[in-house]
C-alpha cells in the first residue's frame, strides 16, 4: 500500500477544485435566463471539455499510475475494445451491460492472475 | 405542451425518485465505488475522498484531480484543470433550467444545482418536454438527489473495500471509471464534440510525453479548437438538435 497523500497542499487542491466546480455551477445558473445555450462560445467549450476527458481517459488506460499498471496494456486495450464493441452492439443504451463486460473481463483477468 | 403527467409536485418528486433508483444511481454508485478505490490505491486519505464526492460531484473533474496531485501538479493548475473540465456544468445548466417554471427560477437554484450531474441532466432533458412546467422542478430533485447521497457512501466503500479485498476486485473497481468514461463517448452526438473526443485520444498521450503537468489543458484546447472548427467550417450543415 502506498504511503499516504497528505499535507496542506492536497486539502488546498480539493477546496480550489470543489470552489472551481460549484463555480461553473452556479454561472450556469446566473446565465441560464440571459446566455444561448447554441451560441459558439459554448460550443467551442463544449469540444474542449470532451478532448480533455477523452485525454484523461486514455491516459489512464494506456499510461496509468496505479494497481492498473500490473496489467499489460494490450490486455487492457483489449478489455476496452469488448466493452466498446457491446456498448455499440444496439442502438438502444447498453451501458449498463458494456459496462459489467470491460469489469468482469478485469476481475477475471486479476483472478486468473493470482491463482 | 402535452396533458398533465403529474397531479401535484409531490408526485413529480416521487416519480423523479423512481427514475433515478436504476440505472442512473447504479451507474453513478459504480462510479463512486470506482473512485473510491483509486483514491486508496493512489495512496489518499479517506476523509479527502468521501469529500471530494459530496462537494464536488462530478467525477470527470474528481479524477483529474486526483490525477493531478498524485503527478505533482501545482494547485493551481489542479484548479484551473478541474474549473475547465467542470465548465460542461454551465452549457448543461443553460440548457435545462429556462425550461422550469418562472416561480422556480429563483435563488434556490443555486443550491439545487449541486444535484446536477451528467445522467440527471440527460434524463431531465428527455423527460422535461413530457411534462407542465411547474413540475419539472420537483422531478429534477427528486432525481439528482438519490445520485447525490449515494456518492459520498459510494465512494467510502470503495476506500474501504479496496483496502481488504482481494487485488482482482479492486482491479476492477479501479477500472470502472475511465471504461464510464470511454463507453459514454459512443453517446456523444455533435461532430465537434466527436472530433474533439477522437484527436483527444491521439494528442493526449502525445502531450503528456511532451509535458505531463501541461499536457490536459494543451490536449483540450488543441484538440476541442480543431473539432469546433472543422464542425463549424464543413460539417455542421443547419442548426443541429441538442437531444441527449
Amino acid at each position: 500500500m502506498n504511503t499516504t497523500v497528505q499535507g496542506w497542499g492536497v486539502w488546498l487542491a480539493l477546496s480550489a477544485a470543489c470552489l472551481g466546480t460549484y463555480t461553473c455551477r452556479a454561472l450556469g445558473v446566473k446565465l441560464s435566463g440571459h446566455i444561448d445555450s447554441e451560441s459558439e462560445i459554448f460550443r467551442w467549450v463544449a469540444a474542449v471539455t470532451y478532448a480533455m476527458v477523452a485525454a484523461l481517459t486514455v491516459r489512464m488506460l494506456l499510461m496509468p499510475l496505479g494497481l492498473l499498471a500490473t496489467v499489460p496494456m494490450l490486455l487492457r486495450i483489449l478489455m476496452c475494445v469488448v466493452s466498446l464493441a457491446v456498448m455499440v452492439s444496439r442502438p438502444t443504451r447498453r451501458m449498463g451491460p458494456a459496462l459489467l463486460i470491460g469489469t468482469l473481463l478485469m476481475l477475471g483477468y486479476g483472478v486468473v492472475r493470482t491463482a | 405542451m402535452s396533458v398533465p403527467r403529474f397531479t401535484n409536485r409531490r408526485a413529480a418528486f416521487w416519480a423523479g425518485i423512481h427514475d433515478a433508483v436504476g440505472a442512473p444511481v447504479l451507474v453513478l454508485f459504480a462510479g463512486m465505488v470506482g473512485f473510491g478505490a483509486m483514491g486508496r490505491t493512489h495512496g489518499f486519505d479517506a476523509w479527502m475522498t468521501g469529500l471530494t464526492s459530496l462537494l464536488m460531484f462530478a467525477l470527470p473533474g474528481q479524477v483529474v484531480m486526483l490525477e493531478m496531485l498524485i503527478s505533482g501538479s501545482s494547485f493551481l493548475a489542479i484548479a484551473f484543470a478541474v474549473s475547465l473540465t467542470s465548465a460542461r456544468f454551465v452549457t448543461m445548466v443553460v440548457t435545462l433550467f429556462p425550461q422550469l417554471h418562472r416561480r422556480d427560477r429563483n435563488r434556490g437554484l443555486y443550491l439545487w444545482v449541486h444535484l446536477l450531474a451528467m445522467t440527471a441532466w440527460s434524463m431531465s432533458m428527455r423527460e422535461f418536454p413530457h411534462m407542465a412546467a411547474k413540475h419539472r422542478l420537483s422531478y429534477f430533485i427528486g432525481l439528482g438527489l438519490p445520485c447525490w447521497l449515494i456518492a459520498m457512501p459510494g465512494t467510502v466503500l470503495g476506500y474501504f473495500v479496496a483496502g481488504w479485498v482481494p487485488d482482482a476486485v479492486t482491479l476492477a473497481l479501479v477500472f470502472i471509471n475511465p471504461l464510464f468514461f470511454l463507453l459514454t463517448f459512443t453517446e456523444v452526438r455533435p461532430w465537434a464534440n466527436r472530433i474533439a473526443i477522437g484527436l483527444g485520444c491521439v494528442l493526449g498521450p502525445l502531450f503528456y510525453v511532451w509535458d505531463a503537468d501541461s499536457s490536459l489543458l494543451a490536449t483540450g484546447l488543441v484538440a476541442g479548437t480543431i473539432g469546433y472548427v472543422v464542425d463549424r467550417r464543413w460539417l455542421r450543415p443547419a442548426p443541429v438538435e441538442v437531444q441527449p
